[in-house]
C-alpha cells in the first residue's frame, strides 16, 4: 500500500471550484455539544479525508450534511448555493450521497435492486430495466474486478461484497459530493484499492469526496487534504505533502504520538516455555481447507491477520463455539473435555468479544452497569438477591483501570461513545477473570484514546499471564503488539510470524500469500 | 423429488400451495360435489371475502417495522354495513355509487391508519386495534335494533356469477389486478425494501414514510373490495360478521410465506395460505367432525402448518448464511492489482 505522496498524482494543482463550503457549523443534543465550530471548503475533484477521534463531531457532520439532523447554527452551501436538507432523499437530490460504516443493504433484495435502491420515486421508475442492468454490471465491474450475479440476494454476500453494493449505489447516481463514513472498514484490501481507483477517475468529472478513515495508510494513499476536527471544532486543514501521520496525531489530540509506535511496546517476548492454555488440534475451518493446528501459550498476544474473509474469523468463532468442520480444541487442565460450545468455553475460562458491538454483544435498552454485569451476576448475590451496590462496586475498579468515560453507572449503555461502549464489553468479560480472552476486531471503528487504552491493557493482560488472541484489520496494531501473528489464507493458516518478522510488508506479503525478503 | 424440495426451499409460498393441493384432494375425497363445476360460483363466493381480508392484512405487514393491520375485519364489516343499511334503501345501489364507495371508504381508513402509525409513531398494533374498536362500535351503532337486510342484482351476480364467471372470481381478480399494476411501478419494489431494512431504504433515499402510508392504504383498499365480496354473499349486516376474520386472516398470510417481520413475503402466498385456511374449515365440516370439535382440530391443524412453513422459511435462510464461507474470495485478490495499475 503506497503512503508516500508521490505514488499517486496529487490533484490538488487542477483541483475545481468548491463544490461544498462548511460554515460555522453547530449542533448540540440536550446538553451534549456534538458540533461547536465546523469549518471546512471541499474542492470539486478532491479527495477531503476529515480526520478526529470518535466524539470529534465527524458523524454530527456527516448526519447535517446527509439531512438526517438540522444544523442549530452555521451554514452549508453546496457548488454555492445554500444547502438544508431536511431528509437523505433531499441530500440525494441535491448531489449529496454517504455510505456508512454499518452496511446498509436489504439483504433479502437482489444485489441489482440494492444497487438501484431510492433511484425511484415512490411509484415512478425513473430508469428502464435494461439501462439499470448495465450500468450496474459496469460499476461492479469497476468495484469488484469481476462479474457479479445481479438476481442474488445482497445478503447471500461476504461483507466486503454486500458493502460493494452500497458504493455501487452511490456511484450509480454520480453524486456532486459522495461522502464515505468510515465504509471502507466493511472491504477487502483490493476492493478498496479498485474503489479508490474508482475515485480516482470521478475526479475529471468533479466529484468531490468527504473520505473518513481511521486508517491512517488509506488517508496517506488518496486524501489531497485532510482536515481535522477536536471536540466538534476544525482545527486545522493540512495539505496532503504537511499531512504526515505525526502532525495529525498532534492535531487530533494534542499527543505527540500514536499509541504504540516506534519503541512503545516494551514488553519483551514471552518466554516460548510457557505452559500452553489452550492446544488447537487438526482443526479445519472449511470443508477441503487444510487443518490448523496451534498452541496458545499463557501471557502470549496472538494476531489472527489475513484478507477479509479469509478464515480469521472462523478460526476465532471456532475457539469460542467449537468447531463445526471437525478438530478438536483442549483447554489444559480439562483435557478430558473438548470445546463444543460457547457455554463450555465461557466455563473453561474463554472470554469473547465479538465484532459487531450493536448485534452480539451489547444489549442497548439496559444500563452501562447492566450491561457490565449480565454474566457475572451470581457474583453480585447478596441474601439471594441482586445487589446493586456490589455491582457498580465491581464495575468501579473496570471503570479505574479501564480509563472508562461514562456519566452515572445507571446510563443506557448507548449514551457511551463507541471505544467506551467497547470497554465495558471487555469488563464484562474480565470480571470472569479468563485465563483465555479472545478480541474480535475490538477496536474496529473507536478513537485513537480509546484504542490506546485497549492496546495497554493487553499488555497488563499478558503480563498477569493470560492468553489473548485478537482478531485486528489493521496492519499495524499486529506489528506493534503481537507477539506472533497467524495469517490467514484461503480458510487455513497461510503463515505465522514471529515477533521478531513482523514488519507491515511482511504480513501484506504474507496477506498474498508470498514472502518478503527481509 | 429434488425438484419439489428446491422449489419448497426457493419459493416462500411453496409450502401453502403444495397443501392447497393436498387439501384440495381430500375435499374432493370427502365430498365429490366439491369438484362439480355447479358448486365452484357458491364455494368462491364464500372465499372471496375471506381471501381479501387475507389480502388486506398482507400488504402492512410487508412494510416492516412491527406493522400490521387489525382492523381490516371491521372495516370490511361497516362498508358492508353502510352498503346494506344506508345506500341500498336510499336508492343509491347502482354499481357506480357503491363501488367508489367502497374503494374511498376503505383507502381513507387505511390512510389513517398509516398516518397514525407513520407520522404519529404508535405503534401499528395499538394504533390499529384502536381503529378496530373504533369501526365495530360504529357497526354496532348503524346496525341498530334489528339486522339491516339487503341486496341489488349486480350484488346478487356477485354471489353467483356473471354469465359464466364466478362473482367470487371476479373480486379476488380485481384484487389481484392492483396489486399486478402496482408492481409495474417503483411501489413495490420500494415496499420490499422498506420491509426488508427500512434503515437502508432511508439512507438511500426511500420515502420509507409514504411508502409505509401507502401500504395501509393499499391494505384499506383492499378490505373495501372485500366488504362489498361480504356484503354481497351475507345480503345482511350484523356487527359480528367478520371480525373473526381479522386474525384468520392473518394466519393465512403466516402460513402463505409471509414473515411479520416484513423481510419476506407475498401476496399470491396469502392467496395459498387462504385457500388452505378455506379448505381445512370445509374438510372438517365434510368429513362430520362434530361442532364442537371443530375450532380445536382446527387450530390444531393450523399449528401444524405454520410450524412445517415457519420450518421451511428458516431452512431457505440457511445458504444463504453459509454462502460466504463456502465462497474462496482469496484468489479475486490478486489479480486485483492489476486492474488498478
Amino acid at each position: 500500500m503506497p503512503s508516500s505522496p508521490s505514488d499517486t498524482p496529487g490533484l490538488t494543482a487542477e483541483a475545481g471550484p468548491v463544490a461544498l463550503r462548511v460554515t460555522g457549523l453547530a449542533k448540540a443534543f440536550g446538553p451534549t455539544v456534538a458540533l461547536r465550530h465546523c469549518e471546512a471548503e471541499i474542492l470539486a475533484g478532491e479527495v477531503h479525508a476529515i480526520m478526529g477521534e470518535n466524539g470529534s463531531g465527524k458523524s454530527t457532520l456527516v448526519k447535517i450534511l446527509t439531512g438526517v439532523h438540522a444544523a442549530d447554527a452555521g451554514t452549508v452551501e453546496l457548488a454555492g448555493r445554500p444547502f438544508a436538507p431536511r431528509s437523505p432523499a433531499a441530500a440525494i437530490r441535491a448531489g449529496i450521497m454517504a455510505v456508512f460504516q454499518e452496511v446498509l443493504v436489504v439483504d433479502s433484495r437482489s444485489v441489482l435492486e440494492n444497487a438501484w435502491l431510492g433511484a425511484d420515486t415512490v411509484f415512478r421508475v425513473r430508469l428502464p430495466e435494461a439501462e439499470r442492468r448495465d450500468k450496474a454490471r459496469a460499476v461492479f465491474a469497476e468495484l469488484l474486478g469481476a462479474g457479479i450475479d445481479l438476481d442474488g440476494p445482497a445478503g447471500a454476500l461476504p461483507l466486503s461484497q454486500r458493502q460493494a453494493c452500497a458504493i455501487a449505489r452511490v456511484l450509480l447516481r454520480e453524486p456532486k459530493v459522495l461522502i464515505l463514513d468510515e465504509a471502507t472498514s466493511a472491504l477487502d484490501v483490493a476492493t478498496r484499492d479498485r474503489l479508490f481507483a474508482a475515485l480516482g477517475r470521478r475526479r475529471a468529472g468533479g466529484m468531490a469526496t468527504v473520505f473518513i478513515s481511521h486508517r491512517m495508510d488509506e488517508i496517506g494513499e488518496i486524501a489531497d487534504r485532510v482536515t481535522v476536527l477536536r471536540s466538534g471544532e476544525s482545527v486545522g486543514t493540512l495539505d496532503r505533502a504537511a499531512a504526515t501521520p505525526d502532525r495529525l496525531v498532534h492535531l487530533m489530540t494534542g499527543a505527540d504520538h500514536l499509541a504504540g509506535g516506534k519503541g512503545a511496546h516494551q514488553r519483551a517476548g514471552r518466554p516460548p516455555t510457557a505452559e500452553p492454555v489452550l492446544r488447537v488440534r487438526d482443526l479445519r475451518l472449511r470443508p477441503g481447507a487444510a487443518p490448523v493446528s496451534v498452541e496458545l501459550r499463557a501471557g502470549e498476544v496472538i494476531g489472527l491477520a489475513g484478507l477479509e474473509g479469509h478464515g480469521q474469523d472462523d478460526f476465532l468463532r471456532a475457539l469460542w463455539e467449537g468447531s463445526q468442520n471437525g478438530g478438536v480444541l483442549r483447554v489444559s487442565g480439562s483435557a478430558q473435555t473438548p470445546v463444543r460450545s460457547a457455554g463450555q468455553a465461557a466455563a473453561l475460562g474463554i472470554g469473547y468479544v465479538p465484532r459487531d458491538r450493536r448485534g452480539e454483544s451489547l444489549f442497548a435498552p439496559l444500563s452501562i452497569e447492566e450491561n457490565f454485569g449480565v454474566v457475572t451476576s451470581g457474583a453480585d448475590r447478596r441474601f439471594g438477591l441482586l445487589s446493586h451496590a456490589a455491582r457498580r462496586g465491581r464495575l468501579a475498579a473496570y471503570r479505574e483501570s479501564l480509563g472508562i468515560r461514562m456519566g452515572k453507572p445507571t446510563d443506557l449503555i448507548t449514551t457511551l461513545s463507541g471505544g467506551n461502549q467497547q470497554k465495558v464489553i471487555i469488563a464484562r468479560w474480565l470480571a470472569r477473570e479468563p485465563r483465555i480472552l479472545l478480541l474480535n476486531d475490538p477496536t474496529r471503528g473507536i478513537d485513537l484514546g480509546a484504542k490506546r487504552d485497549i492496546y495497554a491493557l493487553l499488555d497488563k493482560l499478558a503480563a498477569d499471564g493470560v492468553a489473548v488472541v485478537m482478531l485486528s484489520t489493521e496492519v499495524d496494531e499486529h506489528v506493534e503488539l503481537m507477539d506472533r501473528v497467524l495469517v490467514f489464507r484461503e480458510g487455513t493458516v497461510g503463515a505465522v510470524l514471529d515477533r521478531d518478522q513482523l514488519s507491515r510488508a511482511a504480513l501484506v506479503s504474507a496477506f498474498f500469500g508470498q514472502e518478503v525478503a527481509r | 423429488m429434488t425438484a419439489v424440495l428446491r422449489f419448497l426451499r426457493t419459493k416462500p409460498y411453496a409450502f401453502a400451495l403444495l397443501l392447497a393441493v393436498v387439501l384440495l384432494i381430500a375435499n374432493i375425497i370427502a365430498q365429490p360435489a366439491f369438484a362439480s363445476p355447479s358448486n365452484w360460483a357458491e364455494t368462491l363466493a364464500i372465499f372471496a371475502p375471506f381471501a381479501i381480508a387475507a389480502f388486506a392484512s398482507t400488504p402492512a405487514i410487508m412494510s416492516g417495522g412491527g406493522g400490521i393491520d387489525i382492523s381490516i375485519g371491521p372495516l370490511m364489516t361497516v362498508i358492508d354495513m353502510v352498503i346494506v343499511a344506508d345506500l341500498l334503501p336510499h336508492g343509491l345501489g347502482s354499481p357506480w355509487v357503491v363501488v367508489p364507495f367502497c374503494l374511498v371508504a376503505g383507502a381513507a381508513v387505511g390512510a389513517v391508519n398509516g398516518t397514525l402509525v407513520t407520522v404519529l409513531r404508535f405503534q401499528p398494533v395499538v394504533a390499529t386495534l384502536c381503529m378496530n374498536f373504533i369501526l365495530t362500535g360504529l357497526a354496532t351503532q348503524l346496525e341498530g335494533s334489528s339486522t339491516p337486510q339487503g341486496s341489488t342484482w349486480w350484488t346478487n351476480d356477485l354471489s353467483s356469477s356473471f354469465g359464466a364467471i364466478p362473482g367470487g372470481l371476479i373480486s379476488i381478480a380485481v384484487v389481484l389486478l392492483i396489486w399486478l399494476g402496482l408492481s409495474r411501478t417503483a411501489y413495490l419494489r420500494n415496499l420490499y425494501a422498506t420491509g426488508g431494512d427500512d434503515a437502508a431504504a432511508f439512507s438511500a433515499g426511500v420515502d420509507v414514510t409514504r411508502v409505509r402510508i401507502l401500504a395501509y392504504t393499499t391494505g384499506g383498499l383492499f378490505a373495501g373490495i372485500g366488504g362489498l365480496a361480504l356484503m354481497s354473499v351475507l345480503k345482511e349486516g350484523e356487527a359480528s360478521d367478520a371480525t373473526m376474520y381479522t386474525l384468520v386472516a392473518l394466519a393465512a398470510v403466516a402460513l402463505g410465506g409471509t414473515a411479520f417481520s416484513g423481510k419476506r413475503g407475498s401476496l399470491i402466498g396469502t392467496l395459498f395460505g387462504a385457500c388452505c385456511m378455506y379448505l381445512i374449515t370445509n374438510v372438517l365440516s365434510a368429513a362430520n367432525v362434530p361442532d364442537t370439535w371443530t375450532g380445536a382440530v382446527y387450530g390444531a391443524l393450523l399449528l401444524i402448518a405454520v410450524i412445517i412453513s415457519a420450518g421451511l422459511a428458516s431452512a431457505m435462510q440457511a445458504p444463504s448464511t453459509q454462502a460466504p464461507s463456502t465462497q474462496a474470495p482469496p484468489a479475486r485478490a490478486v489479480p486485483a492489482q492489476g486492474s488498478t495499475a
